[in-house]
Protein backbone atom coordinates (compact mmCIF):
# COMPACT_ATOMS: atom_id res chain seq x y z
CA UNK A 1 0.00 0.00 0.00
CA UNK A 2 2.52 2.57 1.13
CA UNK A 3 5.42 0.60 -0.24
CA UNK A 4 6.14 3.02 -3.06
CA UNK A 5 6.83 5.92 -0.74
CA UNK A 6 9.24 3.80 1.27
CA UNK A 7 11.63 3.69 -1.63
CA UNK A 8 11.88 7.46 -1.61
CA UNK A 9 13.86 7.42 1.65
CA UNK A 10 16.65 5.58 -0.13
CA UNK A 11 17.00 8.33 -2.74
CA UNK A 12 19.34 10.61 -0.72
CA UNK A 13 21.35 7.57 0.40
CA UNK A 14 21.65 6.36 -3.18
CA UNK A 15 22.74 9.83 -4.31
CA UNK A 16 25.61 9.91 -1.80
CA UNK A 17 26.57 6.32 -2.58
CA UNK A 18 26.52 7.18 -6.26
CA UNK A 19 28.99 9.97 -5.59
CA UNK A 20 31.36 8.01 -3.35
CA UNK A 21 31.07 4.50 -4.79
CA UNK A 22 29.47 4.15 -8.20
CA UNK A 23 30.96 7.19 -9.90
CA UNK A 24 34.53 6.59 -8.59
CA UNK A 25 34.26 2.91 -9.48
CA UNK A 26 33.22 3.69 -13.05
CA UNK A 27 35.96 6.33 -13.31
CA UNK A 28 38.56 3.87 -11.99
CA UNK A 29 37.45 1.31 -14.52
CA UNK A 30 37.78 3.89 -17.28
CA UNK A 31 41.24 4.96 -16.08
CA UNK A 32 42.45 1.37 -15.84
CA UNK A 33 41.28 0.57 -19.38
CA UNK A 34 42.73 3.58 -21.17
CA UNK A 35 46.20 5.01 -21.62
CA UNK A 36 47.16 8.62 -20.93
CA UNK A 37 45.95 9.65 -24.40
CA UNK A 38 42.52 8.20 -23.64
CA UNK A 39 42.66 5.30 -26.10
CA UNK A 40 41.28 2.03 -24.76
CA UNK A 41 43.82 -0.68 -24.12
CA UNK A 42 44.69 -3.37 -21.63
CA UNK A 43 48.32 -2.38 -21.15
CA UNK A 44 47.69 -1.24 -17.57
CA UNK A 45 46.56 -4.70 -16.54
CA UNK A 46 49.47 -6.25 -18.41
CA UNK A 47 51.86 -3.89 -16.60
CA UNK A 48 50.24 -4.75 -13.27
CA UNK A 49 50.44 -8.50 -13.80
CA UNK A 50 54.04 -8.42 -15.00
CA UNK A 51 55.28 -6.31 -12.08
CA UNK A 52 56.94 -8.48 -9.47
CA UNK A 53 56.25 -5.74 -6.90
CA UNK A 54 52.51 -6.30 -7.41
CA UNK A 55 52.73 -10.01 -6.69
CA UNK A 56 54.99 -9.58 -3.71
CA UNK A 57 52.66 -6.95 -2.24
CA UNK A 58 49.74 -9.33 -2.75
CA UNK A 59 51.67 -12.02 -0.88
CA UNK A 60 52.58 -9.64 1.92
CA UNK A 61 48.96 -8.52 2.25
CA UNK A 62 47.71 -12.09 2.47
CA UNK A 63 50.34 -13.03 5.02
CA UNK A 64 49.71 -9.83 6.99
CA UNK A 65 45.97 -10.29 6.94
CA UNK A 66 45.90 -13.98 7.84
CA UNK A 67 48.46 -13.74 10.59
CA UNK A 68 47.18 -10.58 12.22
CA UNK A 69 43.57 -11.82 12.11
CA UNK A 70 44.47 -15.14 13.71
CA UNK A 71 46.55 -13.35 16.34
CA UNK A 72 43.76 -10.87 17.06
CA UNK A 73 41.27 -13.71 17.52
CA UNK A 74 43.68 -15.62 19.76
CA UNK A 75 44.46 -12.61 21.95
CA UNK A 76 40.82 -11.55 21.95
CA UNK A 77 39.77 -14.98 23.20
CA UNK A 78 42.37 -14.97 25.97
CA UNK A 79 41.07 -11.58 27.10
CA UNK A 80 37.52 -12.91 26.89
CA UNK A 81 38.41 -15.89 29.02
CA UNK A 82 39.95 -13.65 31.64
CA UNK A 83 36.95 -11.32 31.65
CA UNK A 84 34.37 -14.09 32.03
CA UNK A 85 36.09 -14.93 35.31
CA UNK A 86 34.69 -13.11 38.31
CA UNK A 87 37.29 -11.12 40.25
CA UNK A 88 37.79 -7.78 41.91
CA UNK A 89 39.20 -5.58 39.15
CA UNK A 90 37.23 -7.14 36.31
CA UNK A 91 35.46 -3.91 35.31
CA UNK A 92 38.66 -1.89 35.36
CA UNK A 93 40.47 -4.54 33.36
CA UNK A 94 37.76 -4.50 30.72
CA UNK A 95 38.23 -0.74 30.27
CA UNK A 96 42.02 -1.12 30.11
CA UNK A 97 41.66 -3.87 27.51
CA UNK A 98 39.60 -1.53 25.34
CA UNK A 99 42.19 1.25 25.29
CA UNK A 100 44.18 0.08 22.21
CA UNK A 101 41.00 0.29 20.11
CA UNK A 102 41.03 4.10 20.22
CA UNK A 103 44.63 4.51 19.07
CA UNK A 104 44.73 5.74 15.47
CA UNK A 105 46.29 3.03 13.25
CA UNK A 106 48.99 5.45 12.09
CA UNK A 107 49.86 6.06 15.75
CA UNK A 108 50.00 2.29 16.35
CA UNK A 109 52.65 2.29 13.64
CA UNK A 110 54.68 4.88 15.52
CA UNK A 111 54.06 3.49 19.01
CA UNK A 112 55.59 0.14 18.06
CA UNK A 113 58.47 1.77 16.20
CA UNK A 114 61.99 0.55 16.93
CA UNK A 115 62.92 3.84 18.56
CA UNK A 116 59.91 3.85 20.87
CA UNK A 117 58.47 0.82 22.54
CA UNK A 118 61.09 -1.66 21.33
CA UNK A 119 64.12 0.24 22.52
CA UNK A 120 62.65 0.03 26.00
CA UNK A 121 62.01 -3.70 25.64
CA UNK A 122 65.50 -4.15 24.17
CA UNK A 123 67.03 -2.25 27.03
CA UNK A 124 65.05 -4.25 29.59
CA UNK A 125 66.08 -7.57 28.04
CA UNK A 126 69.73 -6.67 27.61
CA UNK A 127 70.47 -4.86 30.82
CA UNK A 128 68.01 -6.41 33.28
CA UNK A 129 67.74 -9.97 31.97
CA UNK A 130 71.19 -10.09 30.31
CA UNK A 131 69.89 -11.35 26.97
CA UNK A 132 71.75 -10.70 23.72
CA UNK A 133 70.75 -7.78 21.47
CA UNK A 134 68.24 -8.45 18.71
CA UNK A 135 68.20 -6.61 15.41
CA UNK A 136 65.05 -4.49 15.23
CA UNK A 137 65.39 -4.06 11.46
CA UNK A 138 65.59 -7.73 10.51
CA UNK A 139 62.56 -9.40 8.86
CA UNK A 140 62.29 -11.99 11.61
CA UNK A 141 61.65 -9.10 13.96
CA UNK A 142 59.61 -6.53 12.05
CA UNK A 143 57.11 -8.90 10.44
CA UNK A 144 55.98 -10.40 13.74
CA UNK A 145 55.97 -6.92 15.25
CA UNK A 146 53.68 -5.59 12.53
CA UNK A 147 51.31 -8.53 12.91
CA UNK A 148 51.27 -8.21 16.67
CA UNK A 149 50.68 -4.46 16.59
CA UNK A 150 47.75 -4.90 14.19
CA UNK A 151 46.41 -7.62 16.48
CA UNK A 152 47.09 -5.46 19.55
CA UNK A 153 44.81 -2.78 18.17
CA UNK A 154 41.95 -5.07 17.11
CA UNK A 155 41.94 -7.89 19.68
CA UNK A 156 39.68 -5.75 21.94
CA UNK A 157 37.07 -5.79 19.18
CA UNK A 158 37.09 -9.59 19.08
CA UNK A 159 36.87 -9.52 22.87
CA UNK A 160 33.84 -7.20 22.83
CA UNK A 161 31.93 -9.34 20.35
CA UNK A 162 32.90 -12.56 22.17
CA UNK A 163 31.71 -11.10 25.46
CA UNK A 164 28.36 -10.21 23.90
CA UNK A 165 28.08 -13.81 22.69
CA UNK A 166 28.88 -15.06 26.20
CA UNK A 167 26.08 -12.90 27.56
CA UNK A 168 23.67 -14.61 25.21
CA UNK A 169 24.51 -18.13 26.44
CA UNK A 170 21.45 -19.46 28.29
CA UNK A 171 21.97 -19.66 32.03
CA UNK A 172 20.71 -23.26 32.09
CA UNK A 173 23.64 -24.36 29.95
CA UNK A 174 26.31 -23.00 32.26
CA UNK A 175 24.41 -24.16 35.33
CA UNK A 176 24.15 -27.65 33.91
CA UNK A 177 27.88 -27.64 33.31
CA UNK A 178 28.47 -26.47 36.89
CA UNK A 179 26.22 -29.19 38.29
CA UNK A 180 28.18 -31.84 36.47
CA UNK A 181 31.26 -30.51 38.24
CA UNK A 182 32.96 -28.73 35.36
CA UNK A 183 35.83 -26.42 36.32
CA UNK A 184 36.08 -22.90 34.94
CA UNK A 185 38.46 -23.96 32.19
CA UNK A 186 36.29 -26.92 31.21
CA UNK A 187 33.23 -24.68 31.04
CA UNK A 188 35.12 -22.19 28.88
CA UNK A 189 36.40 -24.86 26.55
CA UNK A 190 33.21 -26.89 26.20
CA UNK A 191 30.44 -24.32 26.50
CA UNK A 192 31.79 -20.83 25.79
CA UNK A 193 34.29 -21.42 22.98
CA UNK A 194 31.92 -23.44 20.77
CA UNK A 195 29.24 -20.78 21.28
CA UNK A 196 31.70 -18.07 20.22
CA UNK A 197 32.90 -19.90 17.12
CA UNK A 198 29.36 -20.84 16.07
CA UNK A 199 28.07 -17.30 16.39
CA UNK A 200 27.44 -15.80 12.93
CA UNK A 201 28.13 -12.34 14.38
CA UNK A 202 31.57 -13.49 15.48
CA UNK A 203 32.22 -15.03 12.07
CA UNK A 204 31.06 -11.81 10.44
CA UNK A 205 33.41 -9.70 12.53
CA UNK A 206 36.37 -12.02 11.88
CA UNK A 207 35.80 -11.95 8.11
CA UNK A 208 35.38 -8.17 8.22
CA UNK A 209 38.64 -7.90 10.17
CA UNK A 210 40.35 -10.07 7.56
CA UNK A 211 39.10 -7.81 4.75
CA UNK A 212 40.18 -4.69 6.65
CA UNK A 213 43.61 -6.21 7.23
CA UNK A 214 43.85 -7.01 3.51
CA UNK A 215 43.56 -3.27 2.97
CA UNK A 216 45.99 -2.50 5.82
CA UNK A 217 47.91 0.65 5.18
CA UNK A 218 49.02 2.71 8.16
CA UNK A 219 51.13 0.23 10.14
CA UNK A 220 52.99 -0.97 7.00
CA UNK A 221 53.50 2.68 5.99
CA UNK A 222 55.13 3.41 9.32
CA UNK A 223 57.35 0.33 9.08
CA UNK A 224 58.30 1.06 5.49
CA UNK A 225 59.44 4.41 6.84
CA UNK A 226 61.44 2.91 9.73
CA UNK A 227 63.10 0.60 7.20
CA UNK A 228 64.18 3.54 5.08
CA UNK A 229 61.72 3.25 2.19
CA UNK A 230 59.72 6.41 2.76
CA UNK A 231 58.16 6.80 -0.67
CA UNK A 232 59.95 4.19 -2.72
CA UNK A 233 58.76 0.83 -3.95
CA UNK A 234 60.33 -2.45 -3.02
CA UNK A 235 60.31 -2.35 0.76
CA UNK A 236 59.75 -5.81 2.25
CA UNK A 237 56.60 -4.59 4.01
CA UNK A 238 54.67 -3.20 1.01
CA UNK A 239 51.07 -4.35 1.30
CA UNK A 240 48.74 -3.78 -1.66
CA UNK A 241 47.46 -0.52 -0.21
CA UNK A 242 50.97 0.69 0.47
CA UNK A 243 52.05 -0.40 -3.02
CA UNK A 244 49.18 1.69 -4.42
CA UNK A 245 50.12 4.66 -2.28
CA UNK A 246 53.72 4.52 -3.47
CA UNK A 247 52.64 4.16 -7.11
CA UNK A 248 50.79 7.43 -6.70
CA UNK A 249 53.27 9.32 -4.54
CA UNK A 250 56.73 8.17 -5.58
CA UNK A 251 58.03 11.10 -7.64
CA UNK A 252 60.19 8.88 -9.85
CA UNK A 253 57.28 6.82 -11.15
CA UNK A 254 55.54 9.69 -12.95
CA UNK A 255 52.03 9.12 -11.56
CA UNK A 256 51.07 5.86 -13.38
CA UNK A 257 47.38 6.42 -12.77
CA UNK A 258 46.15 3.70 -15.13
CA UNK A 259 48.21 0.98 -13.47
CA UNK A 260 47.26 2.27 -10.01
CA UNK A 261 43.58 2.11 -10.95
CA UNK A 262 44.04 -1.45 -12.20
CA UNK A 263 45.69 -2.48 -8.91
CA UNK A 264 42.98 -0.70 -6.92
CA UNK A 265 40.31 -2.58 -8.84
CA UNK A 266 42.12 -5.88 -8.26
CA UNK A 267 42.06 -5.16 -4.53
CA UNK A 268 38.41 -4.19 -4.84
CA UNK A 269 37.72 -7.58 -6.47
CA UNK A 270 39.26 -9.31 -3.47
CA UNK A 271 37.33 -7.32 -0.88
CA UNK A 272 34.10 -7.64 -2.88
CA UNK A 273 34.40 -11.44 -2.77
CA UNK A 274 34.93 -11.14 0.96
CA UNK A 275 31.87 -8.99 1.36
CA UNK A 276 29.76 -11.67 -0.38
CA UNK A 277 30.71 -13.95 2.51
CA UNK A 278 29.78 -11.12 4.87
CA UNK A 279 26.37 -10.73 3.23
CA UNK A 280 25.62 -14.41 3.77
CA UNK A 281 26.58 -14.20 7.42
CA UNK A 282 24.55 -11.03 7.78
CA UNK A 283 21.48 -12.82 6.43
CA UNK A 284 22.10 -15.64 8.90
CA UNK A 285 21.85 -13.11 11.73
CA UNK A 286 18.81 -11.55 10.11
CA UNK A 287 20.36 -8.12 9.73
CA UNK B 1 28.25 -11.93 32.72
CA UNK B 2 30.71 -14.22 34.43
CA UNK B 3 30.86 -17.92 34.59
CA UNK B 4 31.59 -17.91 38.29
CA UNK B 5 34.99 -18.77 39.59
CA UNK B 6 34.59 -22.51 39.36
CA UNK B 7 37.19 -22.94 42.10
CA UNK B 8 37.22 -25.73 44.53
CA UNK B 9 36.90 -25.22 48.27
CA UNK B 10 38.84 -22.51 50.05
CA UNK B 11 42.41 -23.16 51.03
CA UNK B 12 45.73 -23.73 49.36
CA UNK B 13 44.30 -24.31 45.92
CA UNK B 14 42.15 -21.17 45.94
CA UNK B 15 45.17 -19.18 47.11
CA UNK B 16 47.30 -20.50 44.28
CA UNK B 17 44.56 -19.78 41.76
CA UNK B 18 44.35 -16.24 43.01
CA UNK B 19 48.08 -15.63 42.62
CA UNK B 20 47.96 -17.02 39.10
CA UNK B 21 44.89 -14.92 38.30
CA UNK B 22 46.48 -11.67 39.43
CA UNK B 23 49.71 -12.52 37.64
CA UNK B 24 47.74 -12.90 34.40
CA UNK B 25 45.79 -9.71 35.12
CA UNK B 26 49.11 -7.91 35.63
CA UNK B 27 50.46 -9.18 32.33
CA UNK B 28 47.31 -8.04 30.51
CA UNK B 29 47.58 -4.59 32.14
CA UNK B 30 51.16 -4.21 30.96
CA UNK B 31 50.33 -5.61 27.51
CA UNK B 32 47.50 -3.12 26.98
CA UNK B 33 49.03 -0.09 28.59
CA UNK B 34 52.77 -0.18 28.06
CA UNK B 35 52.77 0.90 24.39
CA UNK B 36 50.41 3.79 25.18
CA UNK B 37 52.39 4.71 28.28
CA UNK B 38 55.63 4.68 26.28
CA UNK B 39 54.15 7.14 23.81
CA UNK B 40 53.03 9.42 26.63
CA UNK B 41 56.40 9.29 28.40
CA UNK B 42 58.44 9.80 25.23
CA UNK B 43 56.35 12.88 24.61
CA UNK B 44 57.69 14.15 27.94
CA UNK B 45 61.19 13.11 26.91
CA UNK B 46 61.27 10.30 29.44
CA UNK B 47 62.99 7.27 27.91
CA UNK B 48 62.23 4.09 29.85
CA UNK B 49 65.04 2.37 27.98
CA UNK B 50 67.53 4.45 29.90
CA UNK B 51 65.90 3.51 33.19
CA UNK B 52 66.20 -0.17 32.44
CA UNK B 53 69.77 0.25 31.27
CA UNK B 54 70.73 1.83 34.56
CA UNK B 55 74.26 3.20 34.42
CA UNK B 56 75.33 0.93 31.58
CA UNK B 57 74.01 3.03 28.73
CA UNK B 58 75.22 6.36 29.99
CA UNK B 59 78.76 6.07 28.74
CA UNK B 60 78.72 4.66 25.25
CA UNK B 61 82.19 5.06 23.77
CA UNK B 62 83.14 7.30 26.64
CA UNK B 63 80.44 9.81 25.77
CA UNK B 64 77.65 10.58 28.15
CA UNK B 65 74.28 9.47 26.86
CA UNK B 66 71.98 12.38 26.28
CA UNK B 67 68.68 10.44 26.42
CA UNK B 68 67.05 9.22 29.55
CA UNK B 69 64.96 10.94 32.16
CA UNK B 70 64.81 14.59 31.27
CA UNK B 71 61.11 15.27 31.72
CA UNK B 72 60.00 18.43 29.98
CA UNK B 73 56.61 19.68 28.82
CA UNK B 74 58.42 21.34 25.90
CA UNK B 75 57.14 18.98 23.20
CA UNK B 76 53.57 19.10 24.44
CA UNK B 77 53.68 22.89 24.58
CA UNK B 78 55.19 22.99 21.12
CA UNK B 79 52.47 20.70 19.80
CA UNK B 80 49.82 22.83 21.49
CA UNK B 81 51.13 25.96 19.77
CA UNK B 82 48.46 27.82 17.83
CA UNK B 83 49.55 26.60 14.40
CA UNK B 84 49.85 22.96 15.32
CA UNK B 85 47.49 20.75 17.28
CA UNK B 86 44.59 23.17 17.93
CA UNK B 87 44.42 23.98 14.25
CA UNK B 88 44.45 20.30 13.28
CA UNK B 89 41.82 19.47 15.90
CA UNK B 90 39.61 22.29 14.66
CA UNK B 91 39.99 21.08 11.05
CA UNK B 92 39.06 17.57 12.09
CA UNK B 93 36.01 18.80 13.99
CA UNK B 94 34.82 20.82 10.99
CA UNK B 95 35.30 17.82 8.69
CA UNK B 96 33.48 15.61 11.22
CA UNK B 97 30.60 18.04 11.66
CA UNK B 98 30.02 18.28 7.92
CA UNK B 99 30.57 14.62 7.27
CA UNK B 100 28.40 13.35 10.11
CA UNK B 101 25.62 15.79 9.15
CA UNK B 102 25.56 14.30 5.66
CA UNK B 103 25.64 10.75 7.03
CA UNK B 104 22.80 11.43 9.48
CA UNK B 105 20.70 13.33 6.94
CA UNK B 106 20.72 10.50 4.41
CA UNK B 107 21.20 7.71 6.95
CA UNK B 108 18.35 8.33 9.39
CA UNK B 109 15.49 7.95 6.87
CA UNK B 110 17.19 4.95 5.27
CA UNK B 111 17.86 3.29 8.63
CA UNK B 112 14.25 3.89 9.71
CA UNK B 113 13.00 2.26 6.53
CA UNK B 114 15.45 -0.64 6.81
CA UNK B 115 14.32 -1.32 10.37
CA UNK B 116 10.61 -1.33 9.45
CA UNK B 117 10.56 -2.41 5.84
CA UNK B 118 9.74 -5.97 4.79
CA UNK B 119 10.05 -5.90 1.02
CA UNK B 120 12.61 -6.58 -1.67
CA UNK B 121 15.43 -4.13 -2.23
CA UNK B 122 16.56 -4.39 1.38
CA UNK B 123 19.25 -6.91 0.44
CA UNK B 124 20.47 -4.69 -2.37
CA UNK B 125 20.81 -1.72 -0.02
CA UNK B 126 22.58 -3.94 2.54
CA UNK B 127 24.98 -5.19 -0.09
CA UNK B 128 25.74 -1.71 -1.40
CA UNK B 129 26.44 -0.58 2.16
CA UNK B 130 28.76 -3.54 2.66
CA UNK B 131 30.55 -2.73 -0.59
CA UNK B 132 30.94 0.84 0.63
CA UNK B 133 32.36 -0.39 3.93
CA UNK B 134 34.85 -2.80 2.37
CA UNK B 135 35.83 -0.99 -0.85
CA UNK B 136 39.54 -0.43 -1.39
CA UNK B 137 39.92 3.23 -0.51
CA UNK B 138 42.10 3.86 -3.55
CA UNK B 139 39.31 2.92 -5.97
CA UNK B 140 37.55 5.98 -4.59
CA UNK B 141 40.49 8.20 -3.77
CA UNK B 142 42.11 8.25 -7.24
CA UNK B 143 38.97 9.37 -9.14
CA UNK B 144 37.97 11.78 -6.39
CA UNK B 145 41.44 13.30 -6.39
CA UNK B 146 41.22 13.93 -10.14
CA UNK B 147 37.66 15.22 -9.97
CA UNK B 148 38.35 17.40 -6.93
CA UNK B 149 41.41 18.92 -8.59
CA UNK B 150 39.31 19.79 -11.65
CA UNK B 151 36.45 21.24 -9.61
CA UNK B 152 38.58 23.04 -7.04
CA UNK B 153 37.34 20.76 -4.25
CA UNK B 154 40.77 19.42 -3.35
CA UNK B 155 41.80 20.50 0.14
CA UNK B 156 38.33 21.84 0.97
CA UNK B 157 36.05 20.82 3.83
CA UNK B 158 33.08 19.73 1.67
CA UNK B 159 35.38 17.61 -0.48
CA UNK B 160 36.93 15.69 2.37
CA UNK B 161 33.58 15.46 4.20
CA UNK B 162 32.07 13.71 1.19
CA UNK B 163 35.03 11.32 0.88
CA UNK B 164 34.78 10.37 4.56
CA UNK B 165 31.33 8.88 3.84
CA UNK B 166 33.33 5.90 2.68
CA UNK B 167 34.29 5.42 6.29
CA UNK B 168 31.17 6.36 8.23
CA UNK B 169 28.04 6.10 6.09
CA UNK B 170 27.46 2.36 6.24
CA UNK B 171 28.46 2.23 9.89
CA UNK B 172 26.03 5.06 10.69
CA UNK B 173 23.13 3.47 8.78
CA UNK B 174 23.61 0.12 10.49
CA UNK B 175 24.01 1.53 13.97
CA UNK B 176 20.92 3.70 13.50
CA UNK B 177 18.99 0.78 12.08
CA UNK B 178 19.76 -1.11 15.29
CA UNK B 179 18.47 1.76 17.41
CA UNK B 180 15.26 2.03 15.36
CA UNK B 181 14.78 -1.73 15.66
CA UNK B 182 15.09 -1.37 19.45
CA UNK B 183 11.90 0.72 19.50
CA UNK B 184 9.15 -1.75 20.49
CA UNK B 185 6.61 -2.66 17.80
CA UNK B 186 3.84 -1.59 20.19
CA UNK B 187 4.97 2.00 19.89
CA UNK B 188 4.40 2.01 16.15
CA UNK B 189 1.08 0.23 16.53
CA UNK B 190 -0.13 2.61 19.23
CA UNK B 191 0.86 5.58 17.10
CA UNK B 192 -1.03 4.15 14.14
CA UNK B 193 -4.07 3.52 16.35
CA UNK B 194 -4.10 7.17 17.31
CA UNK B 195 -4.29 7.95 13.61
CA UNK B 196 -0.82 9.36 13.28
CA UNK B 197 0.67 9.38 9.83
CA UNK B 198 4.00 7.72 9.18
CA UNK B 199 5.83 11.04 9.15
CA UNK B 200 4.24 12.14 12.42
CA UNK B 201 5.00 8.80 14.06
CA UNK B 202 8.58 9.16 12.97
CA UNK B 203 8.97 12.81 13.90
CA UNK B 204 7.04 12.95 17.18
CA UNK B 205 7.30 9.45 18.62
CA UNK B 206 10.21 7.48 17.24
CA UNK B 207 12.84 10.15 16.68
CA UNK B 208 12.85 11.37 20.32
CA UNK B 209 13.18 7.76 21.46
CA UNK B 210 16.15 7.22 19.16
CA UNK B 211 17.88 10.55 19.96
CA UNK B 212 20.38 8.94 22.38
CA UNK B 213 21.23 6.43 19.67
CA UNK B 214 21.88 9.26 17.24
CA UNK B 215 24.29 10.82 19.74
CA UNK B 216 26.10 7.49 20.14
CA UNK B 217 26.34 7.10 16.36
CA UNK B 218 27.72 10.63 16.05
CA UNK B 219 30.40 9.96 18.66
CA UNK B 220 31.39 6.69 17.07
CA UNK B 221 31.68 8.30 13.64
CA UNK B 222 33.69 11.12 15.18
CA UNK B 223 36.32 8.66 16.41
CA UNK B 224 36.48 6.98 13.00
CA UNK B 225 37.11 10.29 11.23
CA UNK B 226 39.49 11.51 13.93
CA UNK B 227 41.63 8.38 13.53
CA UNK B 228 41.43 8.18 9.74
CA UNK B 229 44.72 8.66 7.98
CA UNK B 230 44.53 7.37 4.41
CA UNK B 231 41.52 9.29 3.08
CA UNK B 232 42.47 12.50 4.83
CA UNK B 233 46.11 12.27 3.79
CA UNK B 234 45.15 11.89 0.13
CA UNK B 235 42.52 14.60 -0.10
CA UNK B 236 43.59 17.29 2.36
CA UNK B 237 46.40 19.79 2.06
CA UNK B 238 47.62 22.65 4.19
CA UNK B 239 44.16 24.19 4.63
CA UNK B 240 42.18 21.20 5.91
CA UNK B 241 44.79 18.80 7.31
CA UNK B 242 43.36 16.57 10.05
CA UNK B 243 44.88 15.36 13.31
CA UNK B 244 46.07 11.90 12.24
CA UNK B 245 47.78 13.32 9.16
CA UNK B 246 49.38 16.09 11.18
CA UNK B 247 50.71 13.65 13.76
CA UNK B 248 52.40 11.54 11.12
CA UNK B 249 53.91 14.56 9.43
CA UNK B 250 55.33 15.62 12.75
CA UNK B 251 53.04 18.66 13.02
CA UNK B 252 54.96 21.60 11.66
CA UNK B 253 58.08 19.56 11.04
CA UNK B 254 57.84 18.32 7.48
CA UNK B 255 60.66 15.84 7.23
CA UNK B 256 60.31 12.91 9.56
CA UNK B 257 63.55 11.49 10.84
CA UNK B 258 64.94 9.59 13.77
CA UNK B 259 66.25 12.73 15.38
CA UNK B 260 65.29 13.12 19.01
CA UNK B 261 63.33 16.30 18.51
CA UNK B 262 60.89 14.97 15.94
CA UNK B 263 60.62 11.67 17.74
CA UNK B 264 59.51 13.28 20.99
CA UNK B 265 57.31 15.72 19.11
CA UNK B 266 55.68 12.83 17.29
CA UNK B 267 54.91 11.10 20.57
CA UNK B 268 53.59 14.24 22.22
CA UNK B 269 51.33 14.81 19.21
CA UNK B 270 50.30 11.15 19.21
CA UNK B 271 49.31 11.41 22.85
CA UNK B 272 47.32 14.56 22.22
CA UNK B 273 45.56 12.85 19.31
CA UNK B 274 44.85 9.79 21.40
CA UNK B 275 43.31 11.33 24.51
CA UNK B 276 40.13 12.79 22.94
CA UNK B 277 39.58 9.65 20.83
CA UNK B 278 39.93 7.51 23.93
CA UNK B 279 37.56 9.68 25.96
CA UNK B 280 34.85 9.60 23.28
CA UNK B 281 35.31 5.90 22.68
CA UNK B 282 35.07 5.01 26.36
CA UNK B 283 31.94 7.15 26.64
CA UNK B 284 30.22 4.95 24.05
CA UNK B 285 31.92 1.71 25.02
CA UNK B 286 28.61 -0.13 25.55
CA UNK B 287 27.90 0.35 21.85
CA UNK B 288 31.37 -0.34 20.44
CA UNK B 289 30.59 -3.95 19.55
CA UNK B 290 27.51 -2.76 17.72
CA UNK B 291 29.40 -0.10 15.79
CA UNK B 292 32.30 -2.30 14.75
CA UNK B 293 30.11 -5.28 13.83
CA UNK B 294 27.93 -3.05 11.64
CA UNK B 295 25.00 -3.25 14.02
CA UNK B 296 24.85 -7.02 14.29
CA UNK B 297 25.40 -7.25 18.04
CA UNK B 298 22.97 -5.81 20.58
Amino acid sequence: MESFRWYLVFVPLSAVMGLVVVYPLAFSLYLSLTNTAGTPELSNYAAMLSASTFWSSLNISLLYSLTSTILAVAIGLVLTMLLTYRFRFRGLLEVVCLLPLAVAPIVVGTVFAPSGFWDDVQSFLVFQLHQPYFNELSPSFFFPTMFVSEAWEWAPLIMLVALSVVQGIPKETTEAAELSGATFLQKFRMVVLPAIFKSPVMQFVVVLRFIDAMRAFEIPLAWSNWLGYTNSLGSPVDTISLYLYKLLYAPSLGFPIGVASAVALALFGITLTGSLVLLRLMRAVGG
Amino acid sequence: MGLGTGDGPQGRRAWKTRVLLYAVVGVVFVYSLWPILTMFLEGYNVDLGAVFAGKAIRFIGGLSYSGGINPTPYYFLQALGAEAYPRLALNTLVVSALSISIALAVGIPAAYALARLDVRGKTLVSYLLLALRTVSQFVVIIPLYITYSALGLYDTFPGIALAEQMLILSVAVWMLKGFFADVPRDVYEAATLFGKREWQTFRRVVLPMVAPGIVVTTMFALVLIWNDFLIADSLTGAATKTVAVGVWEGLSITQLSFSAVTWNGLNAAGTLAYIPAMAVMLAVRKYLARGFSLGLTD
